[in-house]
């Protein structure tokens, strides 16, 4: 699935990185590489929710990034 | 915090509080006791509601959180775009950026819009909270920092760290702490492992040394060695059983209670329901009194919460925790059935507003809130992340944090005598600091949790439960004494439906049965009595006596009631198969199941064929024995009667017409 929104960082446990998608749905991020790591960063990402997967963050359900790019 | 501010605490989000609570902080020194109030605090603004009432929304008000440095200027150029008359929360909305906009038309319409926007870290319809005088006094009490002065006289750790722990004076561990510390009590973690031993690059962190760890195991890597390597795990452990009062570090509620290393997550704080499922069951047979399990998400899974039903049939207390959505909706596993699920407060009391809430909501306990402050959250030893061999002191926020609290607290309730999840929950809620005066909300669930009070009610139970749980019971769906309690969710039905399955067969009916069979025979003379061995040992009477007053109670025997609810509903008394059949679980059992009225209609076709009325004989007095002793017991409370004050005549009524019936079948045919 594709998926666009916002990259955020959430101090929350340990510090979660999440995807505020454009869907109004907010995504804790997995995959990709590091330098999808920019707090307020606006991405188009290609991945998958990934089902059954359970987290520390427990902001919403895990997005594994295959490929991203900034927009 | 002064006092205006602490009386009606306006929130949005839950966030404006902390404006309030900031204010608040630079007027007051560190530790110091409650003091006068001191004016009026800016983000109380729009308190409007009569106090008791909270978490309500405000129908013509949103809160919008702008991206942090947000300015001023900035806000007012959006008014203008989205038509909202937006305002800063506080003095120190410019840090916070959190916005008021009152007045507003289409809430539905302008949040769609105002969320849209990429400077808006979130935006919703206004909350508001307010609380009264007497719990404001409470929240008061907890400084920040020092000890708060009702706790200063208990048990005062030597901890150097201890005066930044608010989180466990805001649970009254002092007062906990003289009664119970935990001893014995095994508390399995499941979570990224924890830094309990020196072992390749792991090393034990200082602050959990000379602690007790029973046998884990690592779900992730499969092997012995649940080591933490990504520093969760280890915090979260802290809060439990963190070493206390050895001059190192930080304190940790039940500090004599055994830690159970159990590795679920790996080293991104990830895992899969299916491991955890069998962590769960792992750590069930394992010993494990207690399962703490700060994790969630996924959805529903049956497999996971068949593990959480097997691990409380066996005894275990599990809690988790609600989530870090902040939305009105708890996450799995917390929202399985048999799992208590734990909310987010920050120091003043305010549920945090990352904390996730809903109907499945049990319990509130500090997981802190830093968006005041590093030292808003709850400090505990761990692993640094990024080399698993360093420790540090690291402030942590989240639900996860909150949960161990709570299972801390099981573990001391458990060292202080509570033999079942059951008795450990109701006194976790009864000891619970009510939020608002209610007994529950989706908001703190039974309250914020106060070690020291759930100690107090283990000892003292409310005296009116404690006698309805104490009387023998017959039928399962009385067994949960009748209780005006309607927050409670579907786990304690059926946790208690799952206990009863697991408890030997009760045969006291059976003796009803026996002792009314016996009078049911003095009244018929003569010829028409037959004798009292004959009718008893008949296969065709005793068979249907034996099933409707006691069921299947050889299941267990043979091992077919184990793990099934299906097997486990057949071992309970055939008037409470109708009853789960029919018409599910529940807490109140069906006035027409427990009556005459299935005997009654058996009887119509005992009339016409001989040899099916012995049968028909033996179940009328079997439901007259289940009755009569659902009377005696005072246990049912029947639904769809008025008053319960009926249940009691109804039973005694419904037992004397099966009597007839049975009469009615073993009257001998004069011949």
């Amino acid at each position: 699935m594709k998926l666009t929104g916002k990259v955020a960082f959430r101090d929350i446990e340990t510090g979660i990185w999440v995807l505020e998608g454009d869907d109004g749905k907010t995504y804790q991020l997995a995959g990709g590489d590091r330098k999808i790591k920019k707090d307020g960063g606006r991405i188009e990402a290609e991945g998958e929710v990934v089902k059954g997967a359970m987290t520390i963050g427990m902001v919403g359900p895990v997005f594994e990034v295959k490929t991203y790019r900034f927009v | 915090m002064t006092q205006s501010s602490s009386l009606r605490v306006l929130v949005g989000l839950g966030v404006a509080a902390f404006a309030a609570a900031c204010t608040g902080d630079r007027t007051a020194p560190a530790a110091r006791a409650p003091e006068p109030a001191s004016g009026p605090v800016e983000s109380v603004k729009v308190a409007t509601r009569p106090s008791g009432d909270i978490g309500d929304r405000v129908a013509d008000a949103i809160v919008v959180d702008f991206k942090d440095g947000t300015t001023a200027e900035q806000i007012d150029a959006w008014e203008t775009r989205w038509n909202v008359d937006l305002e800063l929360n506080s003095v120190e909305g410019v840090d916070d950026g959190i916005a008021l906009a009152v007045g507003v038309d289409d809430v539905e319409g302008a949040l769609e819009q105002i969320r849209r926007d990429p400077n808006v870290e979130s935006a919703e319809q206004l909350v508001e909270y307010s609380i009264p005088e007497t719990e404001a006094d409470e929240a008061e009490a907890i400084p920040l920092r020092g000890p708060a002065p009702e706790d200063s006289d208990g048990y005062q750790p030597n901890d150097p760290d201890w005066d930044k722990q608010w989180n466990l004076r805001q649970i009254h561990m002092p007062k906990a702490w003289q009664t119970s510390k935990g001893k014995g009590v095994v508390v399995a973690v499941l979570d990224t492992g924890i830094a309990y031993e020196d072992n390749d690059e792991f090393k034990q962190v200082p602050d959990l040394k000379g602690q007790k760890f029973a046998k884990g195991y690592d779900f992730v890597n499969d092997d012995d060695h649940a080591n933490d390597d990504h520093g969760h795990g280890t915090h979260v452990a802290g809060t439990i059983a963190q070493a206390t009062n050895n001059k190192e570090g930080v304190a940790g509620v039940a500090f004599e209670a055994t830690l159970m290393p159990v590795k679920v997550l790996d080293h991104f704080g990830r895992g899969t329901s299916a491991d955890i499922a069998d962590a769960i069951r792992w750590a069930a047979d394992n010993g494990a009194n207690v399962i703490n399990m700060s994790l969630g998400g996924g959805g529903y899974s049956q497999v996971m919460a068949d593990a959480v039903a097997y691990a409380r049939k066996k005894g275990v207390t599990v809690i988790c925790a609600a989530g870090n959505t902040g939305q009105g909706r708890v996450e799995y596993p917390a929202a399985y059935p048999g799992a208590v699920a734990v909310a987010a407060v920050g120091p003043e009391g305010q549920k945090a507003p990352y904390s996730s809430w809903g109907k499945e909501l049990d319990i509130a306990a500090p997981g802190g809130d830093k968006s005041k402050g590093e030292q808003r959250g709850i400090l505990q030893n761990t692993i640094n992340p990024q080399d698993p061999s360093k420790s540090v002191y690291a402030y942590y926020q989240g639900t996860s944090m909150a949960t161990p609290h709570v299972a801390g607290v099981a573990a001391l309730l458990i060292a202080a005598g509570a033999k079942t999840p059951d008795q450990v929950e109701k006194a976790l809620f009864q000891g619970a600091d009510q939020v608002g005066g209610k007994e529950w909300s989706d908001q703190y669930g039974h309250g914020i949790l106060n070690a020291e009070k759930a100690l107090k009610a283990l000892k003292n139970p409310n005296p009116k439960e404690a006698e309805a749980s104490a009387a023998p019971v017959a039928v399962a769906p009385a067994s949960t004494p009748a209780s005006d309690d309607t927050s409670d969710s579907a786990s304690a039905d059926e946790a208690a439906d799952l206990a009863a399955a697991e408890a030997p067969s009760n045969w006291t009916p059976l003796f009803f049965a026996a002792g009314l069979l016996a009078v049911t025979l003095l009244t018929l003379r003569g010829r028409a009595r037959p004798g009292y061995l004959n009718v008893a040992l008949k296969p065709t009477f005793l068979i249907p006596a034996l099933l409707v007053t006691v069921g299947l109670f050889f299941l267990p025997w043979i091992g077919g009631a184990h793990g099934s609810s299906v097997l486990a509903t057949f071992r309970l008394p055939i008037p409470d198969w109708l009853e789960k059949i029919i018409f599910g679980r529940g807490k109140t059992a069906n006035p027409l199941v427990y009556s005459a009225l299935l005997p009654g209609l058996l009887a119509l076709f005992g009339i016409k064929g001989k040899g099916f009325r012995p049968i028909v004989g033996g179940m009328a007095i079997g439901f007259a024995g289940v009755l009569a002793y659902s009377a005696f017991a005072g246990a049912p409370a029947l639904s769809w009667l008025p008053f319960t004050f009926l249940a009691i005549p109804w039973l005694v009524i419904n037992a004397a017409l099966c009597l007839l019936i049975a009469r009615g079948m073993l009257k001998k045919e004069a011949a």
